[in-house]
């Protein structure tokens, strides 16, 4: 770790001890008043039967609960759900290892494209949506005149019209705009692994996937831990990508659990129903959390500290 | 393997990897300078053989663009302000200052920023309700700021980091007070994290969608993810306008990431990899 870690941390001269809190306060109430208050609101909301906000509501106990669990729209878009972070994270490791390891060479240009290569991340997401429809387009879409004109097919794809092609689609849509900010955060990490570990490995005669296996793996396990623990929670959260391009349709083939939020308390106007769907998703969110940090968290050294 | 092998295969994975990421801007944009018999023939041409700009005059002089693009801009500077107060002086406090709890702290703060918007949807509705904010800006600066400021706190770190101790003790011993001694020595070193997180949080605001769907009722109010998600919902497509609604939307962050790219880069993956 770097000097400024290993330095102890002083306090200052003449520093009370209230001052840390007060520079912290502002930030935390802010946060206090827009997540803790409304997930408790949240909780309450999901025992009562309000369609509309401003309406009021009865308490209803646990039924908003058993009709959840009953219903078969809810056990499917959790699937789905699973489905769409484990496909993420496969598509998305595999494209940003790769543009990681190209990165990480040296050629001219090396430096703009390492900071430009996060550009499908920064742009709204309405305007990924836009390039893609059209791109995507099956009429007049440069991708189904690439793929007629090569011969891969003969007559134009709809890459939106069939339930599985548009859950696929909308995949490796979010995977395009999401990989560039992994293989980012990958290539910082691999950048920081010595490399005269590779040249003693090359030394003693080293395979390149020995190499990767015991110096490369290794060495990216801590930010391998916190890209599979905020990646995955991230990953869950989207739902611009999905709604715009498919609105969760062709019936309901990509309607993820933040789709079905959306659409119950938005669309049907059942906000009790969608506070319930969401009270489940975040107790499931956390019982991940708690195990994935159990499970696969990388043995903590001196420098942990800062880290999750 | 030889040099000259591995020069051309490297060669071949860059340009790849730049076709996949950039050659999607490049063709909404040359597609939007098109005239519209050009932009759906039946085959594409990847270099315009028209020229026209009626797409962006239509989008400027006859669609509501420009006040969504202004409602954009409020929000996100409102948005950028206020997270890079209240990120500044959490960051302080918590990497500068030592204090019980100061550990807990920057847990809590990193698991709000990974905390699933979507679960708030609901609940923050309602609570914006209740306090009148429904369909006004403030209503998506305040949420803008919570989706902003953990993660902004975060990026701080690690150029807080690189500042010695020393300067800030020094400066204490020749009687600076501590706003003294932020304002002018440590705020001046840490700019460029600022800077990076004000562009974090602008970028942040600007590209919010889900909120503003909910949150803004009125045309009038609307920002412009929404204003443009409306384009595409309508009955017969103009591409034409679309595209040249997406390359004046994306401008913005272009130009704010042209400024400050590097930055950001950095203080993106400084916090996580440290």
């Amino acid at each position: 770790m770097s000097a400024s870690t290993a330095q102890p941390r002083r306090r200052g001269v003449g520093t009370p001890r209230w001052l840390g809190y007060a520079f912290v306060l502002p930030l935390m109430l802010w946060l206090a008043a827009t997540i803790l208050v409304p997930l408790a609101q949240s909780v309450a909301l999901s025992f009562q039967n309000v369609r509309v906000i401003g309406t009021p509501g009865e308490f209803v106990g646990f039924a908003n609960y058993t009709r959840l669990f009953e219903s078969e729209r809810f056990w499917e878009a959790f699937g789905r759900s699973l489905i769409w972070v484990l496909g993420n994270a496969a598509l998305q490791t595999v494209l940003a290892f790769a543009a990681a390891l190209i990165l990480k060479q040296n050629f001219p240009g090396q430096k703009v494209a390492r900071i430009w290569i996060i550009l499908s991340w920064i742009v709204p997401t309405v305007v990924v949506v836009i390039i893609w429809r059209w791109l995507l387009s099956a009429s007049g879409g440069i991708v189904n005149y690439a793929l007629v004109a090569l011969g891969i097919t003969q007559e134009p794809i709809g890459f939106f019209s069939t339930g599985d092609g548009a859950f696929a689609s909308v995949i490796a849509i979010n995977s395009w705009r999401w990989f560039p900010f992994q293989a980012v955060i990958l290539l910082a990490a691999l950048q920081r692994i010595p490399s005269e570990l590779y040249e003693a490995a090359s030394v003693d005669g080293a395979s390149t996937l020995q190499k990767f296996a015991s110096i490369t793996l290794p060495g990216l396990q801590s930010v391998l831990f916190v890209m599979g623990l905020i990646g995955t929670l991230m990953s869950f959260n989207v739902f611009d990508v999905i709604w715009l391009l498919t609105a969760g349709g062709p019936s309901s083939a990509t309607t993820t659990l933040p789709v079905l939020i959306y659409d119950t308390g938005f669309r049907q106007f059942r906000l009790s129903q969608a506070a319930a769907i969401s009270v489940v998703t975040g107790v499931f969110l956390l019982l991940f959390a708690l195990v994935f940090m159990r499970f696969a968290a990388p043995p903590s050294d001196d420098g942990e500290e800062e880290r999750l | 393997m030889s040099l000259v092998v591995r020069r051309t295969l490297l060669a071949v994975a860059v340009v790849l990897l730049m076709f996949l990421v950039v050659a999607p801007f490049y063709w909404i944009f040359i597609s939007s300078v098109k005239l519209p018999p050009e932009i759906i023939a039946s085959t594409p041409t990847l270099f315009p053989q028209s020229f026209t700009t009626q797409h962006y005059d239509n989008l400027l002089g006859g669609s509501p663009f420009l006040p969504y693009l202004g409602n954009s801009l409020v929000v996100a500077l409102g948005t950028m302000i206020i997270t890079v107060i209240l990120s500044t002086l959490a960051a302080y406090g918590l990497y500068r200052l030592r204090f019980p709890g100061r550990r807990l702290l920057f847990r809590v703060i990193l698991i709000t920023y990974a905390f699933p918007g979507v679960l708030l949807l609901i609940p923050l509705y309602g609570l914006l309700s209740d306090v009148g904010m429904i369909d006004t800006l403030w209503a998506l600066i305040v949420v803008d700021v919570t989706l902003a400021a953990p993660f902004a706190t975060w990026m701080l770190q690690a150029f807080f980091r690189t500042i010695p101790m020393e300067l800030e003790e020094a400066a204490a011993l020749d009687g600076a007070t501590r706003l003294g001694v932020i304002v002018r020595i440590l705020l001046p070193l840490a700019a460029p994290g600022v800077a990076s997180i004000a562009i974090f949080a602008f970028i942040t605001s600007w590209t919010e969608y889900m909120f503003a769907s909910v949150l803004i009722i009125s045309d009038a109010n609307r920002t412009l993810p929404v204003g443009l998600a409306g384009i595409i919902g309508q009955y017969q497509i103009d591409w034409g306008l679309l595209m040249a609604g997406a390359t004046m939307t994306t401008l913005p962050v272009l130009l704010l990431f042209a400024l400050v790219g590097r930055n950001f880069v950095e203080g993106l993956t400084a916090g996580a990899v440290k």
